[in-house]
């Protein structure tokens, strides 16, 4: 398997593809011609993009097979606002180039336990779904897709997924007149089903109001809103007490990542802050901790001792851990 | 050591209407009828017209609440003769329950155990159930020689109806077989039995 360094990946551009008149399609392998590191459904990267002399780091969706190490593929969609990192992969980014990624993470994972799963998504944000459908439709899982698009010549991706999974992929919006319509997706479903939706953040309000009018409850409604793909915020400084590094964290990098960066090590397995490994205690704090994980129990969290780097972030003057 | 505090026994709630909940089931065995009562009275007529209630009369206690439940302008009310035939009500019913639905279990430790994994089984979550102790401690007891169930045991040292061996029952409760685990009580010194005494907690 590829070696990270200072949990970076080196991925070579294989192929891009033009999907729609927006979005293109990137195949990277490992630099070193290695297995990359294995991945779940759900799971995203962040891509380091040389822009103008400085570095955009954009989180992208893995959307290639969990079960196929051997490449991993993005999409991304040109975004002409913002900070513009999709542009740079639209315009700069050649085949054979190389790029550094981070190891994947997953904020996104598909319910284990869910009876049957409902997927609703917009236009790009059906890439975390095709990963996660490899794997369900691999366990042979229930599962249906509902993929709203802007019109026929972005309809590309629904049409692939519409040749793998047949009927279980509903387009809305390719030219023939439909909308997506959440409150009668989520009517009248059986028990035990989760719901799991990727686009733009009205997009999700509009999924879990639905579902919430349904009554369900918050453990089956899943979302990834395109704004807040991976642990972003303001950034902090933290003080590692073993070495007394200190290692600023940047807007668009969690913790975890900017300590990898700086050539410290943190133990990690998910990177979502679901498994636990990355526990770390928290020796000095002047502010507050902003804990994302779904690990740490209530009480943890109040006593401010521990944090988990792959995730959590802090608003602070002062943050020192005991790594 | 073979008996500690328990920690792995359930932590029970009240049973209160959840009131983003579409449509209600509400499961009780005998003692359990108490505050499924207390239940629906906190209940508006929306939410009485859009819940189930699933009762047993076998009880270890001998109370029987079918009268007060009978009070009230619910959906349904299904008596059944046994918590076992209540438990596959339940599960017929779950079988084709609707995403929103909310469930109420209470009774014995035994009856909410194995109902929760009924629960379980058709992918309900935490959030989604709650559940109220009702009437005596007596324990369901998994047997770790013969995996054998015996149900309503109130002793510390019983005599197991599938092997025959006589068991002490440890304070480990394990949610998924939903059971307190019992183990041989002699195993130290062959036929010297330690102390018995009432399970009360
Ligand atoms: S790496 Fe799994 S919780 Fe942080």
């Amino acid at each position: 398997m590829s070696e990270a360094h200072h949990g970076a990946l080196h991925l070579r551009v294989k192929r891009i593809e033009a999907v729609t008149p927006e979005i293109n399609r990137y195949t990277f392998s490992a630099a070193d011609g290695s297995w990359l590191p294995p991945f779940s459904g759900g799971s995203h990267i962040r891509v380091l993009i040389p822009f103008e002399g400085e570095t955009r780091r954009n989180a992208y969706s893995l959307m290639s097979s969990p079960y196929d190490t051997s490449e991993y593929q993005i999409a991304v969609r040109r975004v002409e606002e913002g900070k513009r990192g999709s542009i740079a992969m639209h315009r700069d980014i050649r085949e054979g180039d190389v790029l550094t990624a981070t190891i994947p993470a997953n904020l996104f994972p598909v319910s284990k336990h869910a009876r049957h799963h409902v997927f609703i998504a917009g236009g790009v944000g059906v890439t975390p779904i095709y990963a996660q459908l490899d794997e369900l439709s691999l366990k042979g899982s229930s599962f249906e897709l509902h993929l709203a698009v802007r019109g026929p010549e972005h309809a590309a991706l629904g049409h692939e997924l519409r040749e793998r999974y047949g009927d279980r992929v509903v387009l809305y919006g390719d030219g023939d007149g439909t909308r997506l319509n959440s409150h009668e997706i989520l009517g009248g479903l059986p028990l035990g089903t989760h719901a799991y939706v990727c686009g733009p953040s009205r997009m999700v309000d509009d999924v879990i109001g639905a579902a919430h009018a349904h009554g369900w409850t918050d453990s089956h409604i899943h979302f990834e809103r395109f704004e807040d793909l991976g642990s972003t915020g303001d950034p902090f400084s933290v003080t590692l007490a073993r070495s007394g590094a200190v290692v600023e964290v940047s807007p668009e990098q969690s913790l975890l990542e900017a300590v990898e960066e700086a050539g410290h090590k943190l133990p990690y397995l998910c990177r979502g802050g679901a498994c636990g490994e990355c526990e770390t205690e928290v020796l000095e704090l002047e502010g507050t901790l902003d804990h994302r994980d779904d690990w740490l129990s209530e009480s943890d969290r109040c006593t401010n001792k521990l944090i988990m780097p792959c995730v959590s972030r802090a608003t602070c003057t002062k943050l020192v851990l005991n790594a | 050591m073979l008996i500690t505090g328990i920690k792995s026994r359930p932590v029970y709630d009240e049973l209160t209407p959840m009131a983003t909940g579409a449509s209600h089931v509400a499961a009780a065995q005998g003692s359990g009828g108490e505050p499924l009562v207390r239940l629906l009275r906190e209940m508006d007529p929306d939410q009485l017209s859009a819940t189930t209630v699933l009762y047993s009369v076998e009880s270890f206690t001998g109370k029987n609440h079918l009268a007060d439940l009978q009070d009230f302008a619910v959906r349904e009310l299904v008596v059944f003769p046994t918590n076992a035939d209540a438990v596959s009500g339940l599960d017929a019913l779950l079988a084709t329950a609707k995403m929103g639905t909310r469930l109420y279990l209470s009774g014995s430790e035994g009856f909410i155990g194995t109902s929760m994994q009924v629960a379980t089984s058709y992918g309900m979550n935490r959030d989604e159930v709650l559940r109220e102790h009702a009437g005596s401690f007596v324990r369901r007891v998994w047997c770790a020689h013969c995996s054998h169930y015996s149900e309503n045991v109130s002793r510390r040292i019983f005599r197991c109806p599938g092997c025959a061996r006589h068991l002490i029952v440890r304070d480990h409760y394990s949610g998924r077989l939903a059971a307190f685990q019992g183990v041989k009580a002699d195993g130290e010194v062959p036929g010297e039995l330690p102390e018995n005494e009432e399970l009360d907690t």
